[in-house]
């Protein structure tokens, strides 16, 4: 299950940030949000150490933690989707799709016109999308 | 998405956007309106760069980007690509594209005033289709620069018009 989203601006500034359980540990998890785009910055830096992947947007697994598995992705316009999950096994494929959507969804924000380019993400059809795909994620990889 | 609007109407809005800033927002101080103008082309750029670059692997250095905006980013917004790319290899790039297509269906006036100034009347003819179709160059350069800042690439965008319906972008790339 997906617990938590993240966009972060070129600069590390958060764009949009959401937390998808009912639980209070929002704070946790806007820390482990915070530490995965140190491990992205590490990697962009490095590229030997990544290997021959280094152009490609999805960065794959970041830091696996005890109870959290979190993905990352990195755009040509270095923004970073940070996502979040319990979920133990996780097909790589359904990752990909998944970032996919996301990023259609966040280039469909970003293109109003009455949003400021580095201020937060406001609107409420992207929210309402974001939620959707967050929805039918769920249900392809526990159907 | 799937949407489409007609070429006439872009073109349109581009020189009605020239026309309304020089002539009608900003018609006692011209000199405001060509910034004006530019920076609305950056934001454009700024968002469409972030659409064109989707599916693409990220870029590895400076020249990919430029190609980048040489090849696709120009055939989605013109149909076409850059015709010819030069570059010194020390931050400067000229994109020449000999045919602009907004610029194509501009006609200028060629009748001569009867001033009395002994100009030769070609020269100012040529003078005037450059000062006339200068204006309209604001918002493309603002549209590249717009791209490559979000691409991570800082720069100044001029546009040159030696030779019409040929025009080349000057970006030289801040250090």
């Amino acid at each position: 299950m997906i617990v938590c989203l993240a966009v972060v601006g070129h600069q590390n500034n958060p764009l949009y940030i959401q937390s998808f359980t009912e639980a209070d540990d929002a704070l946790k998890l806007h820390h482990m949000v915070h530490c995965s785009v140190d491990v992205i910055d590490e990697r962009v830096d490095n590229p030997k150490k990544s290997g021959p992947t280094i152009n490609e947007t999805f960065l794959g697994l970041l830091c696996p933690t005890e109870n959290y598995k979190v993905y990352g992705y990195l755009t040509n316009t270095k923004v970073k989707f940070i996502l979040v999950t319990t979920d133990l096994d996780v097909r790589d494929a359904d990752m990909r799709t998944f970032f996919r959507r996301f990023h259609a969804a966040y280039v469909d924000a970003v293109s109003n016109p009455f949003h400021v380019p580095g201020k937060k993400i406001t609107s409420k059809t992207f929210a309402e999308r974001v939620a959707t795909i967050v929805k039918s994620f769920g249900l392809t990889t526990t159907g | 998405m799937g949407r489409e609007v007609s070429e006439s109407c872009v073109e349109s809005l581009v020189a009605e956007i020239v026309s309304s800033y020089c002539r009608g927002f900003y018609a006692d101080k011209p000199e405001l309106a060509a910034p004006r103008i530019e920076a609305i082309g950056f934001q454009v750029g700024h968002q469409l760069s972030e659409r064109y670059t989707m599916d693409r692997p990220r870029f590895t250095d400076h020249l990919e980007a430029i190609k980048f905006i040489c090849k696709d980013f120009w055939s989605e917004l013109f149909k076409k690509q850059i015709d010819n790319l030069k570059t010194n290899h020390r931050g400067t790039f000229v994109l020449q594209d000999n045919r602009f297509r907004w610029l194509a269906h501009m006609s200028v006036d060629p009748s001569v005033e009867t001033t009395g100034s002994i100009q030769d009347p070609s020269a100012m003819a040529e003078n005037r289709a450059a000062q006339a179709t200068g204006l309209h160059l604001y918002f493309p350069c603002g549209i590249i620069r717009g791209a490559l800042s979000n691409l991570g690439i800082p720069c100044a965008v001029s546009a040159d018009i030696s030779n019409l319906p040929a025009c080349s972008f000057v970006v030289r790339i801040k250090a």
